[in-house]
């Protein structure tokens, strides 16, 4: 069926530019100073929520909100590195492990306690309905989603090459020493990756409360889709977690196109490992 | 002196009452539900519903119901029903915990549980190795009662019977409005739910002739459905059977108005389309959407007792009652009918006592054809769901037609004619 | 020889819990705790001792549950059998998963061990064969010790558990102190330097993994002996293996009585906050949990937890 392998490659390529957004953020922390921040995805939902309460709450459409979550998530990336991150930074990996993994489940709890696990959803959103090229039908939230995240992911990587301040950043991942001694603080810059990594997750939060539903958990799926990314595309490589995101988002729907719906999730948990043991440097990543 | 007369006198009083009244024998039902934990809104509602029962029996009402309108248990010289209740937190172990602490510790002599499947099933083992009743009124997976089982009751109907109902439900429109439901699509998750429904569906498509033009399976929480549904718009059904717990039901719809995908009918199984947040996100995007339902409030048209037991529910917690409130109400009806016909505490005699259950539907507040069970598996044999269908952004009972209080719309409208 | 009073009362202790009481509920609440611990020390041997996080123990739990019980539902093996045949499928599935992970940095391996822990949830949930989303009912045969299952009371199992618990703490023990638990210090410790005097780090990681998973097979069998009934949500689940690290953690990395310790009072202590906080669910003592975990790997308060402080990357 033409249409329908037409309209499944359309939906892997938008919720692939999703991905790579979620994707973007941890890549970059990683880039910069080596710690993988398991709760990534758990900012995710915390966005979410986020989002959905100015709605419930204020009844602002998540498009409207989408800047003001953002710049909650910038806040709380900033609090993150200053409060627990940073006491961190030179431990062993182990205890690296625990804290981010413990502030996971620490988020997911407090989702818990003070949202209960029912689903919510956003019921109509300014962007309701679908765009329909040929027979290929697009839903308007996704369209924009997708957009949002080219958008972002764009930003974010003309930031890290383009200008000074992401040029310290990216001088601080490649050699911290020698960026202390040309004057950059690192200690600065860290706080700031973890701000830009976090806000990135905030703007995907906002434009996935569109078309997708909220609970506590809601960060799991998404932080494993997000690590299988970061290691196809390289840890630490931008423009690498940009094209990994497309091919996940691709692979996908194809495994639940040409194999069955229930293992398609299995497929991309199988392609990480694939990843790590026949290139553990991903695409693009640093050997 | 005087003074101590009166203080002595105060004493006397004070002891007698607190004396204990002349033996009046309690009866200990146990009750192990989802008290904490993620379906803790709903443990809580099923124990409401089993509250008000035994408050019914054990009180002085005038309900044609067994037991309602008698004060505690006649054939037990009017002993009360005490009710005790377990958390099973939704694990299995815990349930299995619960139900021997509650009887060898709280010594119940019957237990009413559990809603979720897996903890009905550690929890009924712990009864069926001590030799205790156990009702189950609310998990439907046939497998309980296929262990050959001798304490296990399940007064629900199971998912194999709300299956069959989706056959004989478009079996009577196509007699009523002279329409062909053939062929249909299966569109369900694949948890125990959805694989069980397609299993049973596929069963009663061949038993009752419809052709299956397709089966999905999708993964429940996905991160969004349009290459699924798009699978299905291309199978060419004229009905979607599609089972789904809240989360995909509403994604679901929202992507069947995005790909503009409307067949002639949308049947869905209980869980998620009768849960209020569908009703309540998707608005009028939910009209004509029908599905199987244990239970629906507009039924008190039909059967004005519900309305009487109804309006003590919302009274008493504030909330409509349900599905599960409902059931769970009517097994402690039927237990303590049994155990009144028993006149006994001694579970071998509860246990006769249930089998020889007759309950008549006029007794009843579910829309079931009555109380009784297979003297082999103990599944009651006359219950049955019903089909309600969303119009006016309301439920609506449309099957079967003698409890119907609305016309079914059908074909499902095609969305840019509503 | 000082040490072995406190563990000697300790035992003492323990065997005599289930004459003092004889209400089941305290003795189940005895026989989790007993299992978490051996589990514990499972994770315990390549978490703290080879310092290899593993996020995925459960798929052994998992497995042994699931190999005694399809072997005895589908072909009617003996479930003492089928936990010898649980730990070699779990010792299979070891090396398959250690053999290529092992040799990623501590962040793939972990991400590597959830990976496949979902992989085994996903994959049991729709294979027919073994139950699927369905789960299989051990079948209720007639107690005895061959067929182990038991219905009057709850002490055989108690018994059981607590020699499976003694197993576990035995082999720790012998491995502290053999050559391969010195190895497994060293690689911890300094890999390269380990590298160097030519310790082949693969290999001992790859033992270290096999024992941790043949002892929380072994609990997976109990399990599904003990509560009869057995699905992919209850065995497969990612918060059990997160369980492990927990209770690890909070007794101390790498010593022998750290999972123990972490048993001890992380279960009660599950218990009392669900009854007393337990009405917004899981929330609070997941929270409460996690806190614990996060100020204990911030500090790294030496003595007692002292195995952080010369980690290897």
């Amino acid at each position: 069926m033409e249409g329908v392998f037409a309209q499944t490659l359309v939906s892997g390529l938008f919720i692939g530019f999703l991905y790579a957004l979620i994707a973007v953020g941890l890549t970059m922390i990683f880039g910069v100073m080596e710690i993988v921040n398991f709760a990534h995805g758990d900012y995710l939902m915390v966005a979410m929520y986020f989002s959905y309460w100015s709605f419930a709450l204020l009844g602002l459409d998540p498009l409207y909100s989408l800047p003001m979550v953002t710049a909650a998530l910038f806040a709380l990336g900033i609090i993150t590195y200053y409060a627990l991150i940073k006491k961190i930074i030179n431990a062993p990996m182990l205890a690296q492990i625990f804290v981010t993994f413990g502030l996971l489940i620490f988020l997911r709890g407090m989702a818990q306690f003070l949202w209960k696990v029912d689903y919510r959803m956003i019921p109509q959103t300014v962007l309701s309905g679908q765009l329909q090229l040929f027979n290929i039908y697009i839903g308007k939230p996704q369209f924009v989603a997708a957009l949002g995240a080219i958008i972002c992911n764009g930003l974010i990587f003309w930031f890290l090459k383009k200008t000074k301040l992401g040029m310290a950043l990216e001088a601080v991942a490649e050699d911290k020493e020698a960026a202390r001694l040309m004057g950059i603080n690192s200690d600065r810059m860290f706080a700031l990756a973890w701000g830009i990594g976090i806000a990135s997750i905030g703007v995907a939060g906002a434009l996935l409360s569109s078309f997708y539903y909220v609970f506590p958990e809601v960060g799991g799926n998404f932080g494993l889709i997000a690590f299988v990314v970061v290691a196809l595309g390289g840890f630490g490589s931008v423009a690498g977690a940009f094209i990994a995101g497309i091919i996940v988002g691709l692979v996908e729907v194809m495994a639940g196109y040409l194999l069955a719906p229930s293992i398609k999730f299995l497929v991309v948990l199988a392609l990480y490992l694939a990843v790590v043991f026949i290139r553990p440097q991903g695409l693009m990543g640093k050997a | 002196m005087k003074k101590f007369f009166k203080l002595a006198l105060l004493v006397t009083f004070v002891l007698a009452f607190s004396l204990p009244a002349s033996a009046q024998q309690e009866i200990k039902i146990g009750v192990i539900y989802p008290l904490t934990g993620p379906a803790a809104s709903t443990g809580h509602v099923l124990l409401e519903g089993v509250k008000l029962a035994a408050e019914i029996v054990n009180g002085k009402y005038n309900l044609n119901m067994p037991l309602g309108k008698e004060e505690g248990l006649p054939n037990l010289k009017g002993a009360k029903i005490v009710i005790v209740s377990g958390d099973h937190q939704a694990k299995p172990e815990v349930g299995m915990a619960e139900a021997e602490r509650l009887i060898t510790q709280e010594k119940v002599v019957a237990i009413i549980g559990s809603y979720h499947s897996a903890v009905t099933a550690t929890a009924s083992q712990a009864a069926e190795r001590y030799g205790i009743p156990f009702v189950c009124e609310a998990s439907t997976s046939p497998t309980l009662t296929e262990r050959g089982f001798k304490w296990f009751f399940r007064t629900t109907p199971n998912d194999a019977l709300f299956a069959e109902n989706f056959f004989q439900f478009m079996n009577d429109v196509k007699k009523k409005k002279n329409i062909d439901p053939n062929p249909v699509a299966i569109f369900n998750e694949n948890t125990l739910f959805g694989s069980d429904t397609t299993k049973f569906e596929e069963k009663f498509a061949k038993q009752y002739g419809y052709k299956i033009s397709g089966i999905m399976n999708y993964p429940a929480k996905s991160t969004q459905l349009t290459s699924e549904v798009q699978k299905l718009k291309s199978f060419g059904a004229k009905v979607v059977l599609q089972t789904s717990y809240i989360a995909d039901a509403i994604l679901s719809v929202k992507t069947f108005k995005d790909l503009n995908f409307a067949p002639d009918a949308i049947i869905a199984n209980d869980a998620g389309h009768i849960d209020p947040e569908f009703l309540k996100i998707l608005g009028k995007d939910a009209n004509f959407i029908l599905s199987r339902e244990v239970f629906a409030l507009d039924l008190t048209a039909r059967k004005p007792m519900l309305k009487t037991v109804a309006y003590m529910f919302q009274k008493r917690t504030g909330k409509p009652m349900d599905g599960s409130s409902s059931r769970a109400f009517t097994a402690m009806i039927v237990l303590a009918d049994a155990i009144n016909r028993a006149a006994s505490t001694e579970p071998a005699k509860i246990q006769k006592a249930l089998l020889e259950t007759d309950i008549k539907a006029e007794q009843l507040i579910m829309p079931w054809g009555g109380v009784k069970f297979d003297p082999q598996t103990h599944q009651n044999m006359l219950g049955r769901g019903i089909i309600v269908q969303i119009q006016g952004e309301k439920y609506h009972t449309v099957w079967p037609f003698d409890l119907a209080t609305s016309d079914v719309v059908w074909p499902y409208p095609k969305w840019d004619k509503r | 020889m000082k040490k072995i009073i406190p563990f000697a009362i300790f035992l003492i202790l323990l065997i005599l819990f289930p004459l003092v009481f004889r209400n089941p509920f305290p003795r189940h609440l005895m026989i989790m705790i007993m299992m978490y611990a051996a589990m514990g020390i499972g994770w315990n041997i390549i978490g703290g001792y080879a310092g290899q996080v593993s996020f995925g123990n459960a798929a052994f739990f998992g497995v042994g549950a699931y190999a005694s019980s399809v072997l005895l539902t589908k072909f009617g093996i003996n479930p003492w059998l089928g936990m010898c045949a649980g730990c070699g499928f779990s010792v299979i599935l070891a090396i398959i998963v250690g053999y290529p992970c092992f040799r990623l940095g501590g962040h793939y391996f972990a991400i590597a061990t959830i990976a496949i822990g979902e992989i085994m949830l996903g994959l049991f949930m729709v294979w027919d064969f073994v139950g699927a989303a369905v789960g299989i009912y051990v079948p209720i045969l007639p107690e005895s010790f061959l067929n182990f299952e038991f219905h009057s009371s709850k002490a055989p199992y108690y018994y059981i558990m607590l020699v499976f618990f003694l197993f576990a703490i035995a082999v720790n023990f012998v491995l502290e102190r053999s050559r391969l638990g010195y190895y497994l210090r060293a690689i911890k410790d300094d890999p390269d330097g380990a590298r160097s005097v030519g310790i082949d780090i693969q290999r001992y990681k790859m033992y270290a993994f096999c024992v941790s998973a043949v002892i929380t097979s072994i609990c997976g069998t109990f399990y599904a002996q003990y509560v009869l009934y057995i699905d992919p949500q209850s065995t497969f689940n990612l918060m059990i293996s997160i369980q492990f690290c927990i209770l690890a953690l909070i007794g101390g990395l790498g010593k022998l009585y750290g999972p123990v310790v972490g048993a001890f009072v992380f279960i009660p202590l599950t218990e009392l906050t669900r009854v007393y906080l337990g009405s917004q669910g899981q929330g609070i003592d997941l929270m409460l949990y996690s806190l614990l975990m996060i100020v204990l790997a911030i500090l790294r308060p030496q003595g007692l937890w002292g195995l952080f402080a010369r980690g290897a990357r």
